[in-house]
C-alpha cells in the first residue's frame, strides 16, 4: 500500500501522523430518499413470481469496485487522505470462475496545501485536490474526500467495464447501477444488481408491496428518475423469503437496458440471478444479496489489491 | 542444476500455520501434479529447499456447512450450482534437505517447483555416493510423480554393512510385494554391488509355498517391467548361480519341497544333518523349561566327551563308545540305564548326573530324529551347505516350507550361527552375505517366549553389520515384531499396509495422508525409509527377473509323490537323466530301505561320473536269501498200550 510510504515519508517531515479510519472507510455512502419511478411494465405496479432458478446458458461475467482509504496526518487542522481503489471482473469459464481484468489507482486526497506540504508524492500515487471553492472545515472535508474517491472508483468501474465489453459479449452483471455509465445503460447484455436501498422507487402502498415482495418474486418494471444519470428499467427481486427476517432481506434492485426486450425477458433474467444466489456468500453479511460472483470479485479485490 | 520450469506453488506460512525448519505449507492451483510423496524444491534468495509432499488441504469459502444444504434448497440432487466456489489447495512440505545445511532456519517464503532428476539426487543426498569412482547406490526404484521419474538408489554402505545394515519390510500378505521386492532388490545388489566392497551372496528361507522355489527361471516381464530395469541401469536376468536345499520327507527319499519338477532336480539338494549338527543347537528343539541347568550340563557332557568321540567307561561296557548317529547315542543311553538299574539302590548318579535327568535328555533328543524326520538322520549321513565356499552372486535357498515349526527353528538358527561363524574367521567364501526371513514375526515376536532364534536375530541385528552378516526380513504387522530387531533395520521398506497394523503407535510419525496412501498402495509401489532419506520416500520397482512362485508351480509341476523305488530312481536320475528308471527300479527291489537309503544319500554327496556303478557300489552284494529246511523233529514214542492211539 503507498499509505506506508507516504507514512514513512511524512515522518521523515516531521508531520505528525494521524490514525483514523472511518467506519465507511471500505463502503460508499448512500442517503435515504424515495425518489418515485415511473411503471413501464403493464402500467400500475404488480408483483409477479418469476419462477425456479435457471442458471444462465449463456458466458457470464461479473464486475465489481472497492476501494479503502484512511487519514493519513493533518496538516495544521487539514486532512489528507490516502485511498486506493480497484475494479476487477471475473468471467465464468465452465463453473470456474477466472479473473478477466483489473486495475487500480493509488490517490491521496486533500487540499492543496496539505499536498504541497508533502516532501514527495510516490510516483505511482495521483494527487486529487479538494477545490478551494469549498470552505473548510476538517470534517466535511474528509465527506469530500470520499465521494472523490467513490467517484474515482466508479469512473475505474466504468473503465474496467468497457475494457472488458470490447474483448467479450459475455453477459456482464455489475454490482450497483448501471445508470452511471450511458454506455453501460445502454449495453442489452449487461445487468446491473444494487444490495443498497437507500433510495426507493415507491411511496405509499406500492412500497409497502415493493418491500413485501415474497421470494422468488419481482416487481413490475419500471424507469427511476434518473434526470442526473444515464436511463434505465429496473425491477425489484427477492432472492430470499424474508418472512422472519428484516424487510430488506434478500431483496435487490435490478437495472438493465430500457428496451423492448428487457421487458419480455425480465421473468428469464431474473430466474437466473436467482440461481446466483448458491453458492451462498456466506462468508459476508450480505450473502443475502450478494451475489456469488460479485462476492468473488471482491474476494479478489481485498486480496490482491486492498489492506483487507 | 534444476531446469527451468514454471513454479506449481507457492510457500505460505500464517501465525498459526508457520513455517519451521522441517515442514511448510504451499499452495497449488486447483488441477496441479502435486500429490502425496512428489518432490518440491522451493526456491528463495540465498536459500534452496527440498522437500516431500506429506499431506494436502482444501478449503472452500463456505464458512457454515448449513449454507451449502440452503443453496441446494436441502436438496443434494438439486441442480448444480453455476460457479464453482472458490477453493485452496495446500500441501504440507517436509524437508529433505535445505542447502545451505547450517544455519537451519525456517522455510521461506517462495515458489515452489516440481523436482526435477537431479533434484530428487540431491533432495535424497543420493549425489553423495550414486557417483565418483568409489559409488555404493544400489538402485530399489523409481521416484514417480507429476510427470517425473527419477531413480532412486541405496547406499550399500547404510544396507549391507557396516555403516548400517538390514532391511525391514512389511506390507499385507497376498500381493506379492514383499517377496517380489526383496527379490528384486537382491538382483539389483548383485548386479551393482561395487567390487571395491567385496563380494556377496544370499541366503533365502522359504518358509511359505513355492515363493522362493524358482529363482533361477526368467520370470515374464512386461514392457513397463522393461523400461524401469533399463531406467534403472538393470538387466533383468534371474540369479546364476542359485543352490537349493530342502530336507527330505519322512520316508528319506522324496525331498520336502514344491520344486521337485525332474526339469529343476539336478539343482536341488537335499539337506541332512546328523546327531553333531543338531546337539549343539539342541536348545532350539527344546523349550526353557526343558533345559534347566542340570540338563544343560548334561548336555554338554554329551557334546564334549561323547559324541564324535571314543568314549571309554568300563563300568558301561567294554568296549568303547564311538557315537556319531542318533542310532549310536540311543546305544550309549541304553548301556548306560542298564548300568543304573543294576547298580540298584545308590545308582540314582552317574558322573555328578542325576539318572532322571538322563532320561529326561534321552527322551528330548529321541524325539528329534522323530520330530525332524526328513532333517535328520539316525544314520549319521550329512549334506549340508557349501560352508567355505559360498560363491560372488550366489544365492542359495533353503526351503523349510514343509517342515515342523520347530524343525524350520533347528534350520533357522543352525544355518544363520554357522553363516556368523564363518563370516567372523572370513572364510565363508564372500564378504556379505543378505539372509532373507520372511514371517519375522514368528521368529523374533514382540511378545512372547524368550527363544534361542529370537535371540540369535537380536544378536544378529545389532551386531551382523560388523560381520556382513545382514538380515533381510518381511513381516506382515511389522508392530508385531521385537523393537530392537526392527529398529535396528537401517532400511525399512512398506508395501501395501492394513489400517489396523497403521493404527500402531509405530506409524504415528507418518501423516494421516501417508498412512491412507499405505492403506492403498498399488502393487509394485513402496514407501522407504533409508538413512540418507530424512522423509519416507514412494518408489516403484518392477517385477523381479525371476519366476514368480505361482507360475513356477505352474510351469513346473511338482513331481508326486511316488513310491520308495521310484523315488530313488527320480533322485539318482537327476544326477544322471539318462539312467533307466526301470533300471533303479530292479535294482533295489528286494533291498533294505535304510540300504538303499544309505547308499542313495552318499552317491548324492559324491555326485560321481558314473552314478549307477557308484550307487551299486555303495549299495552292496546282494546278500542271497537262504531258504531253511524245515525243522527236524523228534518223533512221537508210539506205544501200543496206548488206550488213545
Amino acid at each position: 500500500m503507498p499509505s506506508q510510504e507516504l507514512r514513512r515519508i511524512l515522518a521523515e517531515s516531521g508531520a505528525p501522523g494521524a490514525g483514523a479510519r472511518p467506519a465507511a472507510s471500505h463502503g460508499r455512502r448512500d442517503e435515504a430518499e424515495i425518489q418515485e419511478a415511473h411503471v413501464v411494465e403493464g402500467g400500475r405496479f404488480e408483483v409477479y413470481p418469476v419462477g425456479p432458478p435457471e442458471a444462465c446458458p449463456e458466458a457470464v461475467a461479473f464486475l465489481d469496485g472497492a476501494q479503502q482509504h484512511e487519514v493519513l496526518t493533518y496538516t495544521g487542522a487539514v486532512p489528507l487522505v490516502s485511498a486506493t481503489v480497484a475494479a476487477a471482473v471475473r468471467e465464468r469459464h465452465g463453473r470456474d470462475l477466472a479473473l478477466a481484468g483489473a486495475q487500480r489507482r493509488h490517490l491521496v486526497v486533500g487540499r492543496a496545501e496539505a499536498l504541497d506540504g508533502l516532501p514527495r508524492i510516490p510516483v505511482d500515487v495521483e494527487r486529487v485536490e479538494i477545490s478551494e471553492d469549498e470552505p473548510f472545515h476538517p470534517i466535511r472535508d474528509l465527506d469530500t474526500a470520499v465521494a472523490m474517491i467513490d467517484r474515482a472508483r466508479r469512473e475505474l468501474e466504468v473503465r474496467v467495464g468497457t475494457a472488458f465489453r470490447k474483448r467479450s459479449n459475455a453477459w456482464l452483471i455489475v454490482d450497483g447501477s448501471l445508470a452511471i455509465s450511458p454506455a453501460w445503460a445502454a449495453d442489452p447484455r449487461m445487468l446491473s444488481v444494487s444490495k443498497s436501498h437507500a433510495t426507493l422507487p415507491f411511496g405509499g402502498d406500492e412500497l409497502r408491496r415493493y418491500l413485501q415482495l415474497p421470494g422468488g418474486h419481482r416487481s413490475s418494471v419500471y424507469q427511476p428518475d434518473t434526470s442526473r444519470l444515464a436511463p434505465v428499467y429496473a425491477w425489484g427481486l427477492r432472492l430470499w423469503p424474508w418472512q422472519g427476517r428484516d424487510l430488506l432481506f434478500g431483496l435487490v434492485r435490478v437495472e438493465a437496458a430500457p428496451t423492448p426486450e428487457t421487458l419480455v425477458r425480465v421473468d428469464e433474467l431474473s430466474r437466473w440471478l436467482l440461481a446466483e444466489r448458491a453458492p451462498i456468500s456466506s462468508a459476508d453479511a450480505r450473502w443475502d444479496r450478494l451475489l456469488y460472483g460479485i462476492h468473488s470479485v471482491e474476494q479478489y479485490l481485498r486480496a490482491a489489491h486492498l489492506d483487507r | 542444476m534444476s531446469a527451468p520450469l514454471a513454479p506449481i506453488g507457492r510457500v505460505f506460512a500464517t501465525e498459526q500455520r508457520p513455517s519451521t525448519p522441517h515442514q511448510f505449507l504451499f499452495w497449488t492451483a486447483r488441477r496441479t501434479p502435486v500429490g502425496i510423496g512428489a518432490i518440491v524444491r522451493v526456491e528463495a534468495e540465498g536459500r534452496t529447499v527440498f522437500a516431500v509432499v506429506t499431506e494436502g488441504f482444501a478449503w472452500s469459502d463456505l464458512a457454515r456447512p448449513i449454507d451449502a444444504v440452503l443453496a441446494a434448497d436441502g436438496d443434494p440432487a438439486g441442480g448444480l450450482e453455476p460457479t464453482n466456489r472458490a477453493e485452496m489447495r495446500a500441501y504440507v512440505g517436509a524437508v529433505l534437505r535445505q542447502e545451505p545445511e547450517d544455519p537451519l532456519q525456517p522455510v521461506p517464503l517462495g515458489p515452489v517447483h516440481l523436482a526435477t532428476d537431479a533434484d530428487v539426487a540431491h533432495a535424497l543426498r543420493m549425489d553423495a555416493y550414486t557417483s565418483g569412482d568409489a559409488a555404493t547406490g544400489l538402485p530399489v526404484g523409481l521416484y514417480a510423480a507429476g510427470g517425473v521419474e527419477a531413480p532412486v538408489s541405496l547406499d550399500a554402505d547404510f544396507l549391507l554393512g557396516p555403516e548400517a545394515a538390514h532391511l525391514n519390510i512389511t506390507g499385507v500378505s497376498g500381493l506379492a510385494t514383499k517377496t517380489s521386492a526383496v527379490t528384486f532388490l537382491l538382483s539389483s545388489i548383485f548386479q551393482t554391488f561395487p567390487t571395491h566392497k567385496g563380494t556377496v551372496a544370499g541366503l533365502c528361507f522359504n518358509v511359505k509355498g513355492p515363493d522362493l522355489c524358482f529363482l533361477d527361471q526368467p520370470g515374464e516381464l512386461q514392457a513397463e517391467d522393461r523400461r524401469i530395469y533399463e531406467r534403472l541401469g538393470l538387466t533383468p536376468s534371474p540369479f546364476h548361480p542359485v543352490r537349493y536345499y530342502a530336507p527330505y520327507k519322512a520316508d528319506g527319499v522324496n525331498l520336502n519341497t514344491l520344486r521337485t519338477n525332474e526339469a529343476l532336480a539336478a539343482t536341488t539338494e537335499p539337506l541332512v544333518w546328523g546327531l553333531r549338527e543338531v546337539l549343539d543347537y539342541a536348545e532350539v528343539l527344546l523349550n526353557r523349561d526343558d533345559i534347566d541347568a542340570k540338563a544343560d550340563a548334561f548336555i554338554d557332557f554329551l557334546a564334549d566327551r561323547v559324541v564324535g568321540k571314543e568314549f571309554v567307561d568300563q563300568s558301561l561296557r567294554t568296549a568303547p563308545f564311538r557315537v556319531a548317529t542318533f542310532a549310536d547315542l540311543e546305544e550309549f543311553f541304553r548301556a548306560l540305564f542298564d548300568f543304573v538299574e543294576l547298580m540298584g539302590k545308590g545308582g540314582e548318579v552317574w558322573r555328578t548326573h542325576h539318572v532322571a535327568t538322563i532320561r529326561k535328555v534321552r527322551n528330548r533328543l529321541g524325539n528329534i530324529s522323530t520330530r525332524s524326520k526328513g532333517l535328520v538322520t539316525d544314520d549319521g549321513e550329512v549334506n549340508d551347505l557349501p560352508w567355505g565356499a559360498f560363491a560372488d552372486r550366489g544365492m542359495y535357498v533353503v526351503d523349510v516350507a514343509g517342515l515342523d515349526p520347530l524343525a524350520q527353528d533347528l534350520v533357522f538358527a543352525r544355518i544363520v550361527s554357522k553363516l556368523r561363524e564363518h563370516l567372523e574367521r572370513r572364510d565363508l567364501g564372500v564378504d556379505h552375505v543378505a539372509v532373507f526371513v520372511d514371517e519375522l514375526n514368528k521368529y523374533a515376536p514382540a511378545d512372547g517366549p524368550d527363544t534361542y532364534v529370537r535371540r540369535m536375530l537380536l544378536d544378529l541385528s545389532e551386531r551382523g553389520r560388523y560381520l556382513g552378516l545382514v538380515l533381510f526380513a518381511a513381516q506382515q504387522f511389522r508392530s508385531q515384531v521385537h523393537r530392537r530387531v526392527v529398529g535396528n533395520a537401517g532400511t525399512a521398506v512398506y508395501g501395501r499396509m492394513d489400517g489396523d497394523e497403521l493404527a500402531a503407535p509405530a506409524y504415528g510419525t507418518l501423516s494421516p495422508a501417508t498412512k491412507a496412501k499405505l492403506a492403498a498402495l498399488p502393487k509394485g509401489e513402496l514407501m522407504i525409509r533409508h538413512p540418507h532419506f530424512t522423509q519416507p520416500i514412494f518408489v516403484r520397482f518392477p517385477r523381479p527377473p525371476v519366476l514368480q512362485g505361482r507360475d513356477g508351480v505352474e510351469r513346473f509341476p511338482p513331481a508326486g509323490e511316488v513310491p520308495f523305488p521310484q523315488a530313488v530312481a527320480r533322485r539318482l536320475r537327476a544326477l544322471d537323466p539318462a539312467l533307466a528308471a526301470s533300471m533303479v527300479v530292479d535294482l533295489v527291489a528286494d533291498r533294505m530301505e535304510d540300504d538303499v537309503r544309505r547308499a542313495l544319500h552318499a552317491t548324492e554327496r559324491a555326485r560321481p561320473a558314473d552314478t549307477l556303478p557308484y550307487f551299486k557300489a555303495c549299495l552292496g552284494r546282494t546278500v542271497p536269501r537262504e531258504v531253511r529246511g524245515g525243522r527236524r523233529t523228534v518223533p512221537g514214542v508210539a506205544t501200543r498200550d496206548d488206550p488213545y492211539a
